[in-house]
């Protein structure tokens, strides 16, 4: 029988291990993982510096306030200058946390940018807290006005960026709500209840948090996916309204939308958005390849954007592997669900050469003198297709705009070429899903655009003169 | 205590110095950061409790006691810091109110340091010790006694003025009778005459004991909803059972026996479910502002802590939810940063080695199994909680001795203290050393 000194010695030794680790797991939270919870917008302490004190602005591009702190008789209040903005510029609540801009530049806004370690220390150390300054956003107001008007009061959302830089230059989310009630301590209770309670769900960032089956605006990647893959623009493929590849499919069957029979190329199938076409294409290139296509071209990641985004994702296993789900795949259907954030972004690529851009809202942070402390401009994600694959493919989108008897003809702006494609995304929650994503101008891409309606009786058809609204706006014409 | 011939113990004075700094320093910091207008209660606070720790150490002197000269500074620290806390945390009225727990802490202290006489008294009367423990156990769930705060039927009291939180008695309790039973049956359990492969089969009754612990801290899971008193009970059950055999297999199957429990308890109740899912998903959407929200708020305190902290009072660790309870250790340590926290990690430890240095040391295997499971309820509690705290394991509802307020436990833990200074004591005049 062991002496029982010798097993209060093991006992003692293990106490003494576990502290240890349970120091490692302190250790952890306080140091490794401080940084990001420390800019959390959920947490209440960034917040909290600015109860006695005006938060930063937050400003457009060209300088003009979208949020400013006022002075009132119960102390420091947040104001926005537009509704539309409320997912951008978010609200800043002591008691809810902050969202958008507000959150994600919460240090930033209460003058202790991460590029400013001495600010930072002082305000830690010695509560002396620098003026702040404003945070600048790539939106442009007037065309933030614009772009919330071509979408009305429907349900969805637009955004509008710079193929070039990935600069948000507008984005509008409906149904939105009054960041102001949230930030307001005296509203803020009913108003977050109100928020939560709504299946609207209108805190959600449809632009970036939203996702939807892309419908045919899917048939950009397919495209993209299938050239790379050895395909001849320029050769025929037949198409016969109703399409199954053999009898495994049972009663399954991909039908076109124009009810099609005869040959097309590819140009002719992005103008009429023909879904045998595309199925076809699909099946020849196999399920591995469009699924590593479409993993490229970002759908199933996050963007790295400076404001929640969500990842969607290429089927619910992330694979390919049944053929009917593939050649759904292929024209946007099957289990796709990306964002709008994310089909801007397949657009940017096809505009910006085949190199994505990443998305970012902020372009700079200032101090309150006007200085730059910190500009924001990420470099791009990558070369995504090659050049020549993302000039034929923008070619055949100038085509589905430009060509006589075209679908999205609707998006036509006087005097640009604009590339763009539709889309119609059955989905499970009624009426189809619209769609249009495109850029111009063709020559010289400056715009980006991806435009969603959801529930929208006519699909893209709908949402392509939106799409051709927004170009209008954006490109000044 | 038998001789009345009082002995100096002066590094235990010396100790004392210190913890009046500690308690001083960490008054003065609270307090001048707080815009609070004057009141009397923290002058009175502390000056009390330096009182209140000098006359425990000149009844310890006056007494002749020669145990252990450092756990009783050690308590005091752990309790000062306590009381720094609460000032720091909680309304004026708990500072108060622990205040006056201390003092029946310390009334319990020399209580135990006087009765009984004779340690043996606890040894011999183990049943008795045994079905009294069970009944405190069981007290909450009776009818008109018992009351129910914060989601756990875990307390009694006699109208609104008293309110006791049985379940930290009964460790002292489990204790006593677990080392005197172990102790009498020890060679049957790690001898066993039959052997299952590696394992050991005792005789079915001595297996008894070890399923009706296991059947009780089920119990006080389902019943009354106490996920840490069941795990500390059958925590401080299995640390013993390895004391006394040094057989690793009880503690295996042990384990395996709270594991299997565990995860029916999962399917079948929804505060142990909530409890898990919040645990392995706080940050979630839907629990962020809900049921997870404590434990969030818990590890932003700990990400602005940083090397050295906020500074006491600087922080603000009181937006955790009953933080003065639950989370105390996190609030300590955002305002005096991972060395802080460190600090009063190392506090426990000493303490801890102190009082199994004591176990080791001790005369009969009685009092060796009795001052290593006291030692343990100390190391066993506080990992429990500071390892909830910072997310290792699921929250669980303990309090961290000593510091965390409330006075069930601080009552309890001096009681512990005392006991492990009379096992010192008894070895040291055994041995007739110094």
């Amino acid at each position: 029988m062991r002496p029982i000194a010798q097993n209060i010695r093991a006992l003692t030794l293990a106490i003494a291990i576990a502290f240890l680790m349970t120091s490692l797991g302190v250790g952890y939270w306080t140091l490794v993982a401080a940084g990001e919870l420390s800019r959390d917008p959920f947490n209440p302490r960034l917040l909290a510096a600015s109860i006695d004190r005006p938060r930063g602005r937050i400003v457009d591009a060209k300088g003009a306030e979208l949020a400013v702190s006022r002075q009132t008789p119960e102390g420091w209040r947040r104001a926005y200058a537009d509704r539309s903005l409320a997912h951008v510029t978010g609200y800043a609540s002591f008691k809810y946390g902050a969202s958008g801009i507000e959150g994600a530049y919460g240090a930033s806004l209460i003058g202790q940018d991460a590029a400013d370690p001495l600010g930072q220390m002082r305000a830690r150390y010695l509560k002396e807290y620098a003026d702040p300054g404003a945070v600048q956003l790539a939106i442009d107001l007037d065309l933030q006005k614009a772009v919330a008007a071509a979408l009305g009061g429907r349900r969805g959302a637009i955004v509008v960026l710079d193929p070039r830089t990935g600069a948000v230059r507008a984005s509008a989310s409906l149904p939105n709500y009054e960041p102001g009630l949230v930030s307001d301590p005296a509203q803020q209770d009913l108003a977050w209840q109100q928020l939560n309670g709504n299946t609207e769900r209108p805190l959600i960032n449809r632009v970036a948090q939203g996702l939807y089956p892309p419908g045919s605006t899917m048939k950009i990647v397919t495209a993209a996916a299938a050239l790379e893959s050895g395909l001849d623009p320029k050769a025929k493929i037949r198409v016969d309204d109703p399409f199954q590849a053999d009898p495994s499919w049972g009663t399954y069957r991909v039908r076109s939308s124009s009810q099609a029979h005869g040959d097309f190329d590819l140009s002719l199938a992005m103008q009429r958005s023909e879904n045998i076409y595309f199925a076809k294409v699909g099946l020849q290139i196999g399920g591995a390849r469009l699924a590593e296509y479409a993993g490229k071209f970002g759908i199933g990641t996050a963007p790295k954007c400076d404001l929640p985004a969500a990842r969607g994702q290429i089927s619910n296993t992330g694979a390919l592997d049944r053929p009917t789900l593939l050649a759904d795949t292929a024209y946007g259907q099957g289990e796709l669900l990306v964002s709008p954030l994310q089909m801007a972004l397949i657009a940017a690529t096809i505009a910006n050469g085949g190199v994505m851009p990443t998305p970012h809202y902020a372009t700079a942070v200032k101090d309150a003198s006007g200085a730059v402390i910190r500009a924001i401009a990420p470099g791009p994600v990558g070369q995504v297709v090659r050049a020549d694959t993302a000039r034929t493919v923008a070619q055949t989108m100038v085509d589905a705009v430009q060509a006589p008897g075209a679908f999205a003809f609707a998006a036509k702006v006087p005097g640009v070429n604009v590339a763009g494609k539709t889309g119609t995304a059955e989905n499970p929650s009624g009426a189809p899903h619209g769609w249009f994503v495109g850029f111009a101008p063709a020559e010289a891409p400056t715009v980006a655009v991806a435009v969603l309606l959801e529930n929208s009786p006519k699909g893209g058809e709908d949402a392509a003169p939106v799409g051709g609204a927004v170009l209008r706006a954006a490109l000044g014409r | 205590m038998l001789r009345m011939k009082a002995a100096p113990r002066f590094a235990e004075l010396r100790l004392l110095v210190f913890v009046a700094a500690l308690l001083v320093l960490g008054y003065v910091a609270v307090v001048a950061s707080a815009a609070a207008s004057f009141s009397a209660t923290p002058v009175v606070v502390p000056i009390t409790f330096l009182g209140l720790a000098l006359g425990l150490h000149l009844f310890l002197v006056a007494r002749g006691a020669r145990g252990d000269q450092l756990l009783l500074p050690l308590a005091l620290a752990l309790t000062a810091i306590g009381l720094v806390e609460v000032q720091r945390l909680a309304p004026e009225r708990l500072a108060l109110q622990q205040l006056t727990w201390c003092a029946l802490a310390a009334l319990a202290f020399v209580a135990a340091m006087l009765v009984p006489r004779d340690l043996s008294v606890l040894q011999r009367y183990k049943y008795t010790w045994a079905l009294l423990g069970l009944l405190l156990l069981i007290s909450p769930l009776l009818p008109g006694l018992g009351r129910e705060i914060n989601g756990a039927r875990i307390w009694i009291g006699v109208g609104n003025l008293f309110q006791f939180q049985p379940s930290e008695a009964v460790k002292i309790l489990l204790v006593v009778f677990f080392a005197a039973y172990l102790e009498e049956h020890r060679e049957m359990l790690s001898a066993p005459p039959r052997r299952f492969g590696p394992v050991p089969v005792p005789p079915v009754p001595y297996l008894l004991p070890i399923l009706a612990m296991w059947a009780v801290a089920m119990v006080v899971m389902v019943f009354e909803k106490d996920l840490g008193a069941t795990l500390l009970f059958f925590g401080i059950f299995l640390a013993m059972l390895y004391l006394a055999t040094g057989e690793p297999f009880y503690t295996l199957i042990g384990a395996l026996l709270l594991i299997a429990g565990g995860v029916i308890a999962y399917q079948l109740f929804g505060h142990v479910q909530a409890r898990v899912d919040t645990w392995l998903a706080p940050f979630a959407e839907e629990s962020r502002f809900g049921p997870s929200f404590q434990l969030v708020q818990g590890l932003f305190a700990f990400a602005n802590a940083g090397l050295v902290g906020a500074g006491l009072g600087n922080g603000m660790p009181e937006r955790i939810p009953v933080v003065w309870s639950d989370f105390v250790f996190a609030a300590f340590t955002e305002e005096t940063g991972f060395l802080g926290g460190l600090a009063l990690l190392a506090l426990y430890l000493v303490f801890v080695y102190r009082g199994m240095l004591i176990a080791v040391r001790a005369p009969t295997p009685f009092l060796q199994l009795l001052a290593a499971g006291l030692a343990f309820i100390v190391a066993f509690q506080t990992l429990v909680i500071v390892a909830g705290n910072a997310k290792l394991i699921p929250l669980t509802g303990v309090t961290l001795p000593f510091v965390s307020y409330g006075g069930s436990s601080l009552v309890t833990n001096f009681l512990l203290t005392a006991l492990l200074i009379r096992i010192s004591d008894v070895t040291a005049r055994v041995r007739g050393a110094p």
